[in-house]
């Protein structure tokens, strides 16, 4: 069997195995929104002269008038059909809601985990090659830095210093350029639409104004990274065939990069996979921040306001995100160190 | 076919001549748009949705056209919406019967929906109807106005509606103001009724199908609606269409960004800054800051009455000559409203209308009496709960009165609440001591007393149940003679300073922030921006 049917079956395998994880956490999610305190359908019954009978309809609508268990099989159905309920703070079904505005979480992360790997991987092995000294102490106070600051206050003192004083950053409103025409929808990824509809003046819009927010998140991921690069470069380091590497007189920079750099990203490749799921979720300030239309802070808006049906399907959607991301660490994992084989 | 140089060059001068030629045309579009900045979403084409934003309300006004509207007058520095003159939008007139319970409507002749289509009788019937009829907000509103079947409505020729109530209702005519009776265009709307949803709601949640000044060009739920002028309106009170070419309300969650836009001059007008944040705007003068006092909304602690402890009459004036009027008007306000306390009257109020400022003021001493006639000499322990949502003013607040009434032997544990919860709460009565703003629309003192101090609703925060004052509120909703009006009214006041089953604290400001060379703003009724009325100057 080819390596592409090996690493297929293991998918599959994988796949198979956390559906009942996802079972548990749908059902979870769905009984903690239910005792978590207040009212749904008075919350959003309270409009001016809202009585009885419009918290009531509201009920009813959101399905809240019928007992809990029953609630739990029609949700279980709802979502085994791809429905996943309607929003009552948008308006629109969950499931179209979550789809618009995953690719800008998605689009974010990325854009922000390239540039923080881009930052951490060559100051993680400057800080390793030379242990204790101004770099090592350098790469650790920036590190620090980022990973105490917390993101919203890295994001709005970014929008002071950049926008607000220095006028060089775009308004931090959102993806593009309110007043810019938006390339047609393609794969929601703002970047690839424009780059595919040729239109360079949405894309530099859209690209100018990931700066702000990625560079946010990229500072507050930057520690992980780097540290478990500068660690696990050294243990690679004192190995016995980097020792022979050098020994046998090839180049500094052919042992560190070729030989030790890749056996020391297996431990780097299992924090991305974590850092990367984190993110998602932990964007929520900074898409507050940038008014930034993804997934985090629609959630965070339905929590607020106890809108049951948003909470759940984003908990859901990030279950599976985290459960596809764990199987492309495992798969690079492959890639990375062939004698690893996951069963 | 060959490419010569001379194709070339005659190629890049094009291009050159569309790109100067582009940018002219997108800054044009910049001057003719208006970019308003608000906190939380429009989540709804339809304002009578239940669980619609506030936000949603005001797309809707300018989307939409109602019979009639309100006026205009000022008061402070600012234009605010007048209850008191009301004037044709879709109807060229309206005629009132004598007995004050028939309103004749003749609509404009020239009245058209967006998709071109004439505004006819049958539609104003069926969106009336619609009104009282359909399960939303907007039956519970209009019944306040006696406005509740069908039957009411009636078609007399093509351009002339007849609307009936059983008894002349002072609120009749100003709940047709409302922008729950708005206007639907009914040859848009039929086709998507089912018979689950006779009247089209799921369908008008997501389109528009109105007369207004405005059309939707985009609307994504949750970020930002896109309008577009309706240039064959003509409902302004000059006869001419709105201003703006186009609308962008956005929404921007973090209130320092959207006080940055504001300074910046990236966007034109926000409504929700923190009011801490507003002064420091105004001094630094880049921006135009238009506040005028929300004279229809107030902000109050409110006592359960029907629990103990706070059912004792002696036990709230005890409170309410404790509590630090003042220092919080200060401190949680930095004084940005009108002061409804520190009223001089002492056996009836001199004017009929409210809220007015009560006779209320910090006077320990006195306080302290009233504690122990209310058989409390040892003080007692309460909770004093407020929103998250209104933290900035609450924080302060909560922590004042605490203080205050520690020294006469009060002590107040202060509960925190997500906005949820404490509606919750605040719906099943369970909740004995709070704070709360709230707003009537329809600014009439038999209004506001029926709203907010009888009935088991939620907005009767301190389950107030005063015999008087149910008499008082029914009897002046159909009192046609303005002298007895005033005089039920007064009473009602006068019962409510002698109970005080609320402590109404102030009314606060709507800060209007907007870019200098705005002009036209106008408080209104839903506490939105009315861009009708909007001007660059």
């Amino acid at each position: 069997m080819g390596l592409a049917g090996l690493i297929a079956r293991r998918a599959g395998r994988r796949i198979v195995s956390s559906l009942p994880a996802l079972l548990g956490v749908v059902v979870f999610t769905f009984l903690l929104m239910r005792v978590l305190p207040g009212d749904p359908a008075i919350f959003f019954a309270s409009g001016p002269n809202a009585g009885q009978a419009e918290i009531e309809q509201i009920r009813e609508q959101m399905g809240l008038d019928k007992p809990i268990p029953q609630q739990l099989v029609l949700y279980l159905r709802d979502i085994a059909t791809g429905n996943l309920g309607r929003s009552m703070t948008t308006g629109q079904p969950v499931l179209s809601d979550l789809k618009n505005r995953l690719p800008a979480s998605l689009e974010l992360t990325f854009v922000a985990l390239i540039l923080a790997l881009s930052l951490a991987l060559p100051l993680g092995i400057l800080a390793a090659l030379k242990p204790n000294s101004i770099v090592d102490n350098a790469v650790r106070f920036l590190c620090t830095l980022g990973v105490c600051v917390p993101t919203f206050v890295s994001g709005l003192l970014f929008i002071f210093a950049f926008y607000y004083l220095l006028g060089i950053a775009p308004d931090p409103t959102g993806r593009i350029d309110i007043f810019a025409s938006q390339p047609p929808v393609v794969t929601g990824f703002l970047l690839i639409d424009a780059a595919l509809a040729g239109d360079w003046e949405a894309w530099r819009s859209a690209a100018s104004r990931l700066v702000l927010p990625a560079s946010t998140m990229a500072l507050f991921v930057l520690a992980p990274l780097a540290r478990m690069t500068r660690a696990s470069m050294l243990a690679v380091l004192t190995s016995d065939f980097v020792r022979t590497g050098e020994a046998l007189g090839l180049s500094r920079r052919r042992v560190v990069l070729v030989y030790a750099l890749r056996n020391a990203l297996l431990p780097v490749l299992t924090i991305m996979g974590i850092v990367f799921s984190t993110m998602l979720g932990a964007n929520v300030l900074v898409e507050k921040v940038f008014s930034w239309p993804g997934v985090a802070s629609y959630a965070l808006d339905a929590l607020l306001s106890s809108d049951y049906a948003p909470v759940q399907g984003f908990v859901l959607l990030m279950a599976t995100i985290f459960v596809a991301v764990n199987l492309t660490v495992d798969v690079l994992y492959g890639l990375a160190d062939p004698r690893i084989s996951i069963e | 076919m060959t490419i010569t140089r001379r194709d070339v060059l005659a190629g890049s001068a094009a291009l050159a001549t569309a790109a100067t030629m582009g940018g002219s045309a997108s800054a044009q579009t910049r001057a003719e748009t208006l970019r308003q900045v608000t906190g939380n979403a429009v989540n709804t084409l339809d304002p009578t949705m239940p669980g619609s934003t506030r936000e949603a309300f005001g797309i809707s006004v300018n989307v939409y056209d109602r019979l009639v509207s309100f006026g205009k007058k000022k008061l402070g520095n600012g234009w605010v919406f007048d209850p008191d003159t009301i004037r044709g939008e879709l109807a060229e007139r309206v005629v009132t019967s004598a007995d004050g319970m028939t309103f004749t409507f003749h609509l404009r002749r020239d009245a058209k929906f967006h998709d071109g289509a004439p505004v006819t009788a049958e539609d104003v019937k069926w969106s009336l109807d619609r009104a009282v009829s359909a399960r939303s907000l907007a039956a519970a509103q209009i019944q306040t106005g006696s406005w509740t079947k069908p039957d009411q409505f009636k078609i007399i020729d093509p351009f002339t509606v007849e609307a009936k109530v059983d008894k002349p209702d002072r609120l009749a005519l100003p709940n047709l103001c409302t922008l729950y009776c708005i206007i639907f265009n009914t040859k848009l709307v039929k086709p998507h009724m089912t018979a689950q949803d006779p009247w089209a709601q799921a369908w008008l949640k997501d389109n528009a199908a109105g007369s207004g000044a405005y059309m939707v060009e985009s609307f994504k739920p949750g970020e930002q609606v896109v309008l577009r002028r309706n240039d064959h309106w003509k409902g302004g009170e000059d006869g001419k269409p709105a201003h703006f070419r186009r609308i962008i309300c956005q929404t921007i969650p973090e209130a320092a960004t959207r006080a940055s836009l504001i300074e910046k001059g990236d966007a034109d007008i926000a409504i929700d800054l923190q009011a801490s944040d507003v002064p420091t705007l105004a001094t630094r003068e880049r921006v135009k800051v238009v506040s005028t006092p929300q004279f229809n909304a107030f902000t109050m602690v409110a006592f359960n009455t029907q629990m103990a402890p706070f059912n004792n009459v002696k036990l709230r004036q005890a409170v309410a000559a404790a509590m630090p009027y003042q220092d919080i008007f200060k401190a949680a306000l930095f004084e940005r409203g009108a002061a409804l306390f520190g009223g001089t009257w002492t056996e009836g109020p001199d004017k009929a209308v409210f809220p007015q400022p009560m006779p209320l003021k910090t006077d320990l001493a006195k306080a302290k009496q009233l504690l122990t006639e209310a058989g409390f000499p040892n003080g007692l322990d309460t909770t004093f709960s407020f929103n998250v949502g209104s933290a900035a003013v609450s924080e302060p607040m909560a922590a004042l009165i605490k203080e205050s009434l520690g020294k006469i032997g009060i002590r107040v544990d202060i509960q925190k609440l997500p906005d949820a919860q404490i509606s919750t709460l605040v719906t099943e009565k369970k909740l004995p001591f709070l704070t709360e703003t709230s707003i009537a629309w329809l600014p009439s003192t038999d209004y506001f007393f029926r709203n907010f101090f009888t009935g088991d609703q939620r907005w009767n925060y301190s389950s107030w149940n005063n015999a008087e004052i149910n008499a008082l509120t029914a009897q002046a909703r159909f009192e046609q003679d303005a002298a007895t009006y005033e005089k039920l009214c007064k009473r009602m006041i006068a019962v409510l300073a002698e109970e005080v089953p609320m402590i109404m604290l102030w009314q606060p400001n709507q800060d209007a922030v907007m870019a200098k060379t705005i002009d036209g703003y106008v408080y209104g009724y839903h506490r939105q921006v009315d861009y009708r009325d909007m001007k660059r100057v």
